[in-house]
């Protein structure tokens, strides 16, 4: 492999010169078969402040990061650039390697030649050694103009608010709290547990969900660092991550537990029971269910009329009111656990709403579970046939399905609903072989491990499946006789119309996202254009949010099954104890600044800011006179750089990413290429 | 390398590194060919580009920019719609400069979408090939500019 070193100038007085050395990686041939990195290497070397140029053959390897440790040490280098993959693959590798060497990681910039190059322009090697050379180039502009940062530290409460207490938020607080960390869980509704616990059996296991679910319960509930405040909601939140002040609203339980059987008993006001999606009916004194936690049972205040409860308990009146409480937390992090909303067919979906035989699979599930092992009967009438229909309010295609309300589709896959149905059909089969079962899709997607296997059990069983297509929906109708007909077009008999009487049908409702508006505009979090909460990055950063230190866990961020769900949570609690572990937060220094000299205090830049406190204008001296500058607090500061485009004086820059930065970059790429020059 | 080399035009393209930038590399992952004129530059957010950015960008001699920016997906709050109001403005200023406004493209690209960014890239490609180098519309518009 080649070097190339150059004698510079030395630095001019009180200001160190740049002495960069740059290095093009071979990567092992996945660059240097398309782009001639020897060529790239003299051509940079040509470049003003380049002191050093080599090409290696592998430069994340032991002995390239120990070539740039030395060059630092032996040279005197200041500034290192290494042409290589993608950033996002080695660009902290290439930190770490200078910082050992005693350089500010700051001061090392990453180009990608790989991905953005080599890869993409095999047919075209000389044109990919020029974008190599002018992509390095810009790194060098860049290069020069970089300053020594320091990443941002602050105090952390090692305190975490979970908001949302379903198997999500569960899973997280348990996982942190184990850590040493203090969990505060938050649960709106009256009991924890959330959707897991409507489930009889989970699968692909055919697990009791409830006892697998009591389990997490009860060592959430038994674990001395977290605290769980149920009938509560988040009104408020100011703060940043290590910092972040939370309000918490609690509604009043309503009953202790020595009233509340008797209390139970003499309320006479009765609601739809949303524990099983309306098929029975609870009175506003309630458990959500037997063994649920909190056991005692809680007044549902939203359905008391003016917010009371008038009862009459041993011959005298008692009035039971709520009177909420505020709670004050400091937490350093926060997981958004807030679960999903199930579809709800419009009227007429299917025949949903219309006839009483079109039920939700939610709603099938409890029916299964309240029905037990008894013959199964709806609507006054034993059930001999069930039909059941996939991606019902998912998958939707715009010129096939009716916008909703807000003039959305639901177009992404909810993906638990065909594992959730055949799993429940398998349920109908094993315990009524003689229940006809007919499964009508579009796509089967039993994606998951051991998924597929409820498929295969549910052929073995006798299930029918017929396929339609997304165009040609089936339609369920009451057209002669008194039996719902299921009719659709079978593409597994080559568009064969068949109709099916039926006593039942069983729609697999997809997952949609909850109505959270107030929360997102509190954490000041983002939604993706399918309304589930948006990560930094799918891939890399799958479960942060642009805030640092609020992080998703759950279905919060898209549909999910339960074991991705704790799978995430998990995850997410990682997240959460690396930041919060030290009780000291270290966050990168890539935050807005403003240069006092050109800040004439237009409050630009606070208006266009999105994010509390991270920008203000504050009364300073300057010359002996009381003036208004904008002041970042850096750590509420996201670093997006929306002031910057802003500020009528370019008195405001992101560090690290400075318009300057950009233009000497741009500058660099429509240059004279270094070669060109030295050849004249 | 050529003299010549230096007279092919560029595309420059601003990619959000929750985006396009990593919507860039997915298209390398596929080893999926494009013209070698088109250089990436990694943002933030590009809401952090003033209007003048872009000017001055298409004086120094960038031929066409695409701002990749993550769209509703964007993980910064205003940002997408900052960005939207940034290059609208732009539109009219280039105009006035005599720069033909397709030369500046918006568009929404995920981590992976690796179609609609090969579409960008070509389309613009193709649409360079048509009206060629930006210098030509500047100096058209120096020349017709009154003395």
């Amino acid at each position: 492999m080649s070097e190339i070193e150059q004698n510079q100038t030395p630095p001019s007085e009180g200001q160190e010169e740049p002495r960069i050395a740059v290095y093009t990686c071979y990567c092992g041939g996945n660059i240097s078969e398309v782009v001639d990195c020897e060529k790239v290497a003299e051509a940079v070397s040509k470049l003003p402040n380049v002191v050093i140029s080599r090409t290696d053959m592998s430069m994340c390897s032991d002995a390239g990061q120990a070539l740039i440790e030395q060059d630092i040490k032996e040279h005197g280098v200041n500034r290192v650039i290494v042409g290589a993959c993608a950033p996002s693959l080695h660009e902290t590798t290439f930190r770490g390697a200078v910082t050992r060497a005693g350089l500010n990681p700051y001061l090392y910039h990453h180009v990608g030649i790989r991905e953005q190059d080599s890869w993409v322009h095999h047919n075209d090697p000389e044109g990919a050694s020029e974008k190599a050379i002018r992509l390095l180039s810009a790194g060098i502009a860049k290069s020069r103009m970089l300053e020594p940062l320091e990443s941002i530290k602050l105090d952390a409460e090692k305190h975490a608010l979970i908001i949302g207490g379903g198997v999500a938020g569960l899973r997280a607080a348990l996982d942190i709290a184990r850590r040493g960390i203090k969990a505060s869980l938050i649960e709106k509704t009256p009991f924890i547990g959330g959707r897991m616990a409507q489930l009889e059996t989970t699968f692909p296991v055919d697990e009791p969900a409830r006892e697998a679910l009591g389990g997490l319960i009860d060592r959430v509930v038994e674990h001395p660092n977290i605290t769980i405040y149920t009938q509560a909601e988040l009104v408020g939140l100011h703060g940043y991550v290590g910092d972040f002040h939370a309000t918490i609203r609690q509604d009043q339980r309503g009953v202790s537990e020595d009233i509340a059987d008797a209390a139970m008993a003499a309320c006479e006001i009765e609601v739809p029971d949303e524990f099983n999606y309306g098929l029975t009916t609870r009175k506003v004194i309630y458990r959500a269910y037997d063994g649920c936690y909190p056991s005692t049972p809680a007044v549902d205040w939203a359905n008391c009329p003016d917010g009371r409860l008038e009862l009459t308990l041993d011959g005298k009146p008692v009035v039971l009111e709520n009177r909420p409480e505020t709670i004050d937390l400091t937490v350093g992090a926060i997981v958004v656990a807030t679960g999903f909303d199930l579809y709800e067919p419009r009227e007429g979906e299917y025949g949903y709403g219309i006839l009483p035989e079109v039920i939700t699979l939610p709603q099938f599930i409890r029916l299964l579970a309240l029905n037990g092992d008894a013959p199964l009967e709806w609507n006054g009438r034993r059930v001999k046939n069930i039909a059941a229909i996939h991606c019902v309010g998912s998958r939707e295609v715009d010129g096939i399905h009716e916008p909703h309300e807000d003039g959305s589709l639901n177009e992404y896959c909810s993906r638990i609903c065909c594992s959730a149905l055949l799993h429940t059909l398998n349920v109908v089969k094993d315990r009524y072989p003689d229940i006809n079962v007919y499964d009508a899709y579009e796509d089967i997607r039993t994606y998951g491990r051991g998924h597929e296997d409820l498929y295969i059990k549910a052929s073995h069983q006798a299930v029918r499946f017929l396929r339609f297509h997304n165009e040609e929906r089936p339609t369920v109708n009451r057209e002669n006789g008194d039996q719902p007909l299921l009719t659709l077009n079978d593409y597994l008999t080559w568009g064969e119309e068949i109709e099916v009487p039926v006593d039942l049908v069983v729609l697999a409702v997809g997952v949609k996202p909850r109505a959270i508006d107030d929360i997102i505009s509190m954490l000041k979090i983002s939604k993706g254009s399918d309304s589930f909460l948006a990560e930094v990055h799918p891939k890399l950063r799958p479960v942060e949010t642009a805030v640092p230190g609020i992080v998703l866990a759950g279905t919060a961020q898209g549909p999910m099954n339960i074991q991705e769900s704790s799978a995430a949570a998990s995850a997410a609690a990682a997240k959460v104890s690396v930041l919060l572990g030290t009780g000291e937060v270290e966050l990168e220094p890539f935050v807005a600044v403003v240069n006092h000299d050109l800040c004439d205090g237009t409050g630009a830049c606070v208006e266009v800011c999105c994010y509390e406190d991270a920008i203000a204008l504050e009364t300073v001296t300057v010359n002996g006179a009381e003036v208004q500058r904008a002041v970042v607090t850096p750590a509420n500061c996201v670093g997006c750089g929306v002031c910057v485009s802003a500020c009528p004086n370019l008195a405001i820059d992101v560090q690290g990413w400075t318009l300057a930065q950009y233009e000497a970059m741009i500058d660099a790429i429509v240059g004279e290429l270094p070669t060109l020059e030295a050849a004249r | 390398m050529t003299a010549g080399s230096t007279a092919k035009p560029k595309i420059l393209i601003l990619a959000t590194l929750s985006g396009g930038y990593a919507g860039a590399d997915s298209v390398g992952q596929l080893h999926v060919d494009y013209p070698s004129n088109v250089y990436v530059l990694p943002v933030v957010c590009p809401a952090m580009f003033p209007e003048d950015f872009y000017l001055r960008a298409f004086k120094r001699g960038i031929d066409a920019i695409i701002v990749m920016y993550s769209g509703t997906d964007c993980p910064y709050k205003g940002g997408a719609e900052r960005t939207a109001e940034i290059i609208n403005r732009v539109y009219p200023i280039m105009k006035e400069e005599g720069i033909d406004t397709r030369r500046l493209r918006l568009a929404a690209i995920c981590t992976v979408c690796t179609r609609p960014y090969l579409k960008e890239v070509n389309n613009m490609h193709d649409l360079l090939e048509e009206i060629g180098l930006v210098s030509g519309e500047l100096q058209a518009a120096l020349n017709e500019s009154p003395a």
